[in-house]
């Protein structure tokens, strides 16, 4: 106690002043930037979602950056495991080994647009068989800062005639739906969101129920609004179908029933999509004349499904 | 084995140019992190720039460069996101303040700041799942994923500092030569 004083007395005073006022400052400074940041907390919480302002702004211009570091970013990746080559050309061995290292980048270039036209095609083939109206978009970022969203931002915006509550699909089935829009770029929430909820229902029937996202990537819950029927394991979900959704879009396999009592039943659900390797997906625009049914999932036993789509 | 790296800020002032500059490093740190490292096929996860960055820029710079930086990417950040504007501003701001804090603390030596800039990434992982949860009243997953999230993102980011530091305390000391004219 003595010892800790005394030596106080030691240090310079002004030391310890001129330490007091910048704890104070700063202390100060920080107060100030958590007083706003709890504001724009409350204020944006009580105004609700909005693609406005300077979140339309920074959404614009982040957008077109982010394009162009993927169009960047994408060949610099996928051709550098052949820029490890010598490129000497000092003999003919040497110019025979570039030869190779080109051709072996052209294979790579081409594997890659082989790999983008098959997942183009087979976008459109689930397109076609339930009539939808698609724009296709790539994926240009995932996710947000803070790693908490599930969202990724695509490269089609107002401009491609988006709007927002638009489902978005790929090859395998249901992605999400379109939440905020800029010109040329659109947020779309995955359906494994905390926030996502869609309404579908089990092949087959006409019963009521949504799939909710906010436990992982790779499981959805389903719950049916409709207590006397029995759900199964292996059943497979479509998209209700709203104003807004179009019907008929696979979403997955129901893969275990955690609910079977009470006023509605739960069940686990595997979605087809993975949304880890998300990259081509298409953003339904127009709906079908009328409501696609279930043709759209792939037949269980093709010859038999394959009679009835024909039809 | 500690390595004096430079001379610590001991004023706590923020400096124009070394602000400016490191927070356009953070502005593209953002920017990358949701368009090339969230993309990148790494085991177990994904680094996070903007933590490890903003981490090691506080641990150079001190609370008050810290804070402002980290409300800076924060609310950038937000507005490029879709949920509440404000809530990473809110967590980034404190841990640029607190790990700024350590600043003074520590001994400059890249040991220390690889546990300090680990520790601050793992700690604002967890925050960010943990405000997310409390603001939005839903769980973004399970604490489980959060955890391991969380783990390794602070392994990346303790493979990265060894790097990363270094070079950041030679381009702050870059910049300070620049304007070191105007300073006694």
């Amino acid at each position: 106690m003595v010892t800790s004083a005394a030596q106080r007395c030691v240090e310079p005073e002004d030391w310890g002043a001129v330490v007091g006022r910048d704890l104070r400052r700063s202390r100060l400074i920080v107060a100030l930037l958590l007083v706003i940041t709890f504001t724009l907390i409350t204020v944006d919480y009580r105004t609700g979602e909005s693609s406005g302002g300077a979140r339309g702004v920074v959404h614009s211009v982040v957008g077109g950056v982010e394009s162009g570091v993927t169009a960047v970013v994408r060949p610099i990746g996928r051709t550098a495991s052949s820029l490890f080559h010598p490129n000497r050309y000092h003999d003919r061995a040497d110019e025979l080994a570039k030869q190779n290292a080109d051709l072996r980048r052209q294979l790579a270039d081409d594997g890659e647009i082989t790999r983008q036209a098959t997942e183009l095609s087979s976008l459109r083939l689930l397109a076609d068989k339930g009539q939808y109206t698609i724009v296709p978009a790539k994926v240009i970022a995932i996710g947000d800062v803070s790693g908490t969203d599930w969202t990724v931002t695509v490269n089609a915006g107002r401009a491609d005639g988006l709007a927002t509550d638009k489902i978005v699909i790929n090859a395998k089935g249901l992605v999400g739906t379109v939440v905020s829009l800029s010109e040329h770029t659109a947020v779309v929430r995955l359906f494994c969101d905390p926030r996502s909820r869609i309404g579908a229902r089990l092949e087959g029937t006409q019963l009521l129920g949504s799939v909710a996202g906010g436990s992982g990537p790779g499981t959805l819950v389903f719950t049916l609004y409709d207590a006397s029927y029995r759900v199964r394991p292996g059943e497979r979900l479509v998209t209700f179908g709203s104003l807004d959704y179009v019907a008929g879009v696979p979403i997955g396999e129901v893969t275990k029933v955690t609910d079977a009592d009470g006023l509605s039943r739960t069940a686990e659900v595997k979605p087809y999509v993975s949304v880890g390797t998300l990259d081509l997906v298409g953003i339904v625009v127009g709906k079908p004349p009328t409501d696609p049914g279930d043709r759209v999932l792939t037949p269980r036993t093709p010859p038999a499904g394959g009679g009835d789509t024909s039809g | 084995m500690t390595v004096q790296l430079f001379e610590p800020d001991r004023e706590g002032e923020v400096h124009p140019l070394t602000f400016a500059l490191l927070a356009l490093a953070l502005l593209a740190a953002a920017i990358a992190q949701v368009s090339v490292v969230a993309r990148l096929p790494l085991p177990g996860g994904h680094p996070d720039l903007v933590l490890l960055l903003l981490a090691t820029a506080a641990l150079l710079e001190g609370p008050v460069t810290g804070a402002l930086l980290g409300f800076v990417v924060g609310l950038f950040g937000d507005l490029m996101s879709t949920h509440v504007l404000g809530r990473s501003a809110l967590v980034c701001c404190l841990l640029g303040y607190l790990v700024g804090l350590l600043a003074d603390a520590t001994e400059r030596s890249v040991a220390i700041a690889l546990i300090v800039v680990s520790g601050a990434v793992a700690g604002g992982t967890l925050a960010n799942v943990a405000v997310a949860g409390l603001i939005s009243d839903v769980a973004a997953g399970t604490p489980a994923q959060a955890l391991l999230r969380a783990v390794v993102a602070a392994l990346y980011a303790a493979l990265l500092t060894p790097f990363l530091f270094p070079a950041m305390a030679a381009g702050v000391r870059r910049t300070r030569r620049a304007r070191g004219g105007r300073r006694p």
